[in-house]
């Protein structure tokens, strides 16, 4: 009896080994060396991988743990990998009191934001305008807004295309630095861009 | 008589305003929202949208509920809107089957279907928003994402 429960098991091993593999998923480092995290779940069990190269496959229904080389994974998902958009980038550039005039630092930094976008073959650009607690609500609200639209306008006449570019202005509802009300804060006058 | 029609006219107006309402609503959610661009293309890669097979260009808008797939030479590489960035390798097939994101708090949840083939994932705004906001799901298993780059492959009929 006990002879015969074994041999089932050694079967039921060997047929999980020999069924092909139905998905394989592997986490891969941030830049910071480090990752997130993936919780992988098939039916009612779970596989937490949050290591670099952590990986674990399903296999006749079974989530596993395994072990996969780097040339591995370079072989199985090389191509996916090579066609990754660029990434995302985001910038701040500052703002002199009560204008929508660039800082003369930030307007140095302006071109290596428009450079950014610039090197992307099909790009979106989000321009967030916001100041600081000084001044109130309405006239900061609209102040946000002309801050992105002077980027925005800025970027236009360097040759890149309006449509691809939004503005809005949050006014000094999203500070950077949390300060009282009708404080003068240099690193609130600022604008977000986020280009994709 | 002339005041009843006007007290009875006057009653209908909420209804008839509630009726405008969902009908805008409805159309609203007709069309499917812009969810991010197509940034790179090799080879064939199609967007299927409401049956249709359109072939992906560089530029390309993305929609919720649309499905990718890549031909044997084919890959393409998406952006979505809350900086989440996609790609897929050849014969591949996905969906991108439910997202909503509110970029004035950058929270959002998203569920993507991979049927085959491979994706590499590097996730955004949505993954950071709370743990269980972003989903993968493979025909027999499903990824919950927390801030991370990732990579998955689905064997398909073979």
């Amino acid at each position: 009896m006990r002879r015969i429960v074994l041999l089932s098991l050694v079967l039921a091993a060997l047929t999980a080994c020999t069924e092909p593999r139905q998905a394989l998923v592997v986490v891969l480092p941030n830049p910071d060396g480090g990752s997130g995290a993936v919780t992988v779940t098939e039916g009612d069990k779970s596989v937490l991988l949050d290591q670099p190269y952590a990986a674990t496959e399903v296999r006749g229904g079974a989530v596993a743990a395994v072990k996969l080389p780097s040339e591995q994974v370079q072989q199985i998902f090389g191509q996916a990998l090579a066609a990754r958009p660029i990434l995302p980038s985001q910038f701040m550039l500052y703002f002199i009191s009560d204008s929508d005039q660039l800082t003369p630092e930030s307007q140095r930094q302006y071109r290596a934001v428009f450079e950014d976008i610039k090197r992307r073959p099909a790009y979106e650009v989000e321009v967030v305008g916001h100041t600081d607690t000084l001044g109130d609500r309405t006239y900061n609200q609209q102040l946000s807004l002309q801050r992105a639209r002077a980027i925005r306008d800025q970027l236009v006449r360097d040759g890149l295309e309006a449509r691809a570019i939004s503005t809005a202005g949050r006014g000094a509802l999203d500070l950077a630095v949390q300060t009282g009300d009708q404080v003068s804060e240099p690193r609130n006058r600022r604008v977000v861009i986020t280009v994709r | 008589m002339r005041s009843i029609a006007r007290a009875e006219l006057r009653a209908a107006i909420p209804g008839l305003a509630a009726a405008l309402i969902l009908a805008w609503a409805t159309a609203g959610f007709a069309a499917n929202s812009k969810i991010g661009m197509v940034k790179t293309v090799a080879g064939q890669a199609v967007i299927v949208r409401d049956g249709a097979r359109l072939p992906a260009k560089v530029g390309d808008v993305v929609l919720e509920k649309d499905a990718i797939e890549t031909g044997p030479d084919g890959t393409i590489g998406i952006t979505l809107t809350d900086n989440t960035v996609m790609s897929a390798g050849p014969q591949s097939v996905l969906a991108l089957t439910q997202y909503n994101f509110d970029s004035s708090n950058f929270n959002g949840t998203m569920l993507t279907d991979i049927r085959k083939g491979t994706l590499a994932v590097v996730s955004g705004d949505i993954a950071r928003s709370s743990p269980n906001a972003m989903k993968v799901r493979t025909p027999t298993a499903i990824l919950g994402v927390r801030g991370t780059r990732f990579t998955v492959q689905v064997n398909g009929e073979r």
